[in-house]
């Protein structure tokens, strides 16, 4: 019993770092409608940045937290520039394929600038834990939980709150119409990306400080996750994006504690599966519309 | 007021405006009239400037407008209300009106005006908690309206406002149409149901295949044979 709870407090714990890349592709989700598969690689770009730092500069935490975020806005600004700004309504399928070209131009540019396969990446608390009776969680697990529920606070908060929330839902809602109300809709989804890619930039961070290494395919993996994290939870959801990490999370600790680590992704992929079949739409989210510019109905 | 000439838009290698000019006189009601395709959406998304012409102006008294980003032109007090509404659905009524006042920071001012839509469309008021997705299709073109009203236009476009509503409803429309002409707003408005338009307009014009046609009063507009025949479903006169 006390294993099924540490198995359970370690998977919400890893699961908060999956909520929080799903937290990042949501905004871009919610507000474009749009996939960008190099999401996970413009966050590999700013962890590159951060090792680079570490590795010749002797960069503290604080400084490599900052280069890996704001490393990741700025390769995210880039993706947007080149495969969704150009992009007319309705082309997202153009966006999506752009948006794999530039994944396998990322990848090719880190392993150019730093060819050996794998970087050191400074740690965050040494891997130190807290007991609780019988149970253990590691410090830097903790500040990733605390994260992932802050920001995905503050992103509620600014969507629901703030007149640039209002104008990313007018944008979500009716992109034709934010134009007419006189909204900058270029401006915004260029800010909004930023600001998601920068999201993306604090769960890579406190992955790799977790992980203590840095490699080219860190990219995918944050895709992967962030997506099926997405998924699960809900298609522009922010609740669900932080509920489907912890849930992945959860599911692939349990999974290996029973069935072994070579089963991990394999039970993580089959609830995914589960789950488009049984609730395309995510837990939270609603069902995916064919596209965001549809006209309603008169 | 504004001021339309020799304007060309075109969808890739089609051109839908093929050389437009019009004129709409500041604190009236002007009418373009047209069927299906003829060009007028097309028309009221290049003033917006949602879309962009090939060539040719669009000026509000003194000011170019093209080549202006549609946010410049709701500056500069160029407000459309869309063919389908168009309101925000998953945005509450107050959200949607908020959103209407987008491009202004007078925050006291924004309420007051709030405040004025709500006396204008009441149902707007028992309603403004409601997500604007939920209201009927009348309340929807109310809100549209509203929305358009809350940047303060100088001028006021509207792209078929009674499309797909119920007859009394599109009186409702009308007599809004005109409440607001009455307090000084200038309109600019495309109509497929002539004749609610000629109870409401001053000046009108006829738009097919993306040329105007047709320009004139009313009175006028009544007394064309061809247009009777085509817009006002008068019966052919045999011989
Ligand atoms: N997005 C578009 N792409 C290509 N052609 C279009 C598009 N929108 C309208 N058209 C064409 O332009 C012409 C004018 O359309 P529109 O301005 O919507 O007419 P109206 O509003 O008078 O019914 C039509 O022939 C229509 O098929
Ligand atoms: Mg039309």
């Amino acid at each position: 019993m006390v294993d099924f709870f540490q198995n359970t407090i370690d998977g919400v714990m890893i699961g908060s770092s999956y909520g929080l890349l799903a937290l990042g592709f949501t905004v871009i989700f919610g507000v474009m409608r749009r996939l960008n598969l190099s999401y996970g690689p413009s966050i590999m770009i700013g962890g590159y940045l951060g090792t680079v730092l570490y590795l010749n500069h002797g960069a503290g935490p604080l400084v490599v937290a900052g280069a890996v975020v704001l490393g990741a806005a700025i390769a995210g600004v880039y993706v947007e520039r080149l495969c969704f700004a150009p992009m007319k309504a309705g082309a997202g399928i153009a966006s999506m394929v752009s948006s794999f070209a530039i994944w396998m131009q990322l990848e090719q540019a880190a392993i150019l600038v730093l060819p050996r396969h794998t970087y050191p990446f400074p740690p965050l608390a040494t891997g130190a834990t807290l007991e609780f009776g019988p149970f253990f969680v590691r410090i830097d697990h903790l500040i990733m939980l605390v994260c992932a529920l802050g920001l995905a606070a503050a992103v509620q908060v600014t969507l629901y709150r703030t007149r640039f929330g209002l104008a990313l839902r007018a944008i979500i809602g009716h992109p034709v119409a934010a134009h007419l109300v006189g909204i900058n809709v270029r401006r915004a989804m260029l800010l909004a990306f930023a600001a998601a890619s920068a999201i993306g930039g604090v769960a890579g961070f406190l992955v790799l400080a977790v992980d203590q290494q840095v490699t080219p395919m860190f990219g995918m993996w944050a895709t992967l996750k962030g997506l099926i994290a997405m998924m699960i939870g809900g298609l522009g959801s922010v609740p669900g994006a932080v509920v489907g990490g912890l849930l992945l999370g959860v599911i692939e600790t349990h999974s290996q504690w029973y069935f072994g680590p070579q089963f991990r992704d394999l039970i993580a992929y089959v609830v995914l599966f589960a789950f488009l079949v049984a609730r395309p739409g995510g837990l939270f989210g609603r069902a995916p519309s064919p596209d965001i510019t549809t006209p309603q109905k008169a | 007021m504004l001021d339309v000439s020799d304007l060309v838009t075109a969808y890739g290698k089609i051109e839908a405006l093929k050389g437009v000019s019009l004129h709409v006189e500041s604190e009236k009601i002007t009418c373009l009239l047209g069927p299906n395709g003829a060009g007028k959406t097309t028309l009221m998304m290049t003033i917006a400037g949602i879309l962009q012409p090939r060539r040719g102006s669009i000026r509000l008294g003194g000011t170019e407008l093209v080549g202006l980003s549609p946010a410049r032109i709701v500056a500069r007090g160029v407000a459309l209300v869309p063919e389908n509404r168009l309101v925000f659905p998953q945005m509450s009524v107050l959200e949607n009106l908020l959103a209407g006042a987008y491009q202004r920071s007078d925050k006291a001012e924004i309420n007051v005006d709030v405040e004025r839509m709500y006396t204008r469309f009441p149902h707007l008021r028992e309603r403004h908690q409601q997500l604007a997705g939920t209201l009927s299709g009348g309340e929807q073109q109310m809100l549209a309206v509203a929305r358009a009203l809350m940047s303060r236009p100088r001028v006021l476009l509207m792209d078929e406002p009674s499309l797909g509503l119920a007859p009394l409803v599109v009186a409702e429309i009308f007599s809004i149409i005109s409440e607001l002409n009455r307090d000084g707003t200038t309109i600019f408005l495309v109509e497929q149901n002539a004749h609610m338009a000629l109870q409401v307009a001053h000046q009108f014009f006829l738009m097919e295949q993306g040329r105007i046609t047709f320009k004139g009063t009313p009175g006028q507009l009544a007394e064309d044979e061809v247009i009777q025949r085509a817009y006002l479903g008068t019966r052919r006169t045999a011989g």
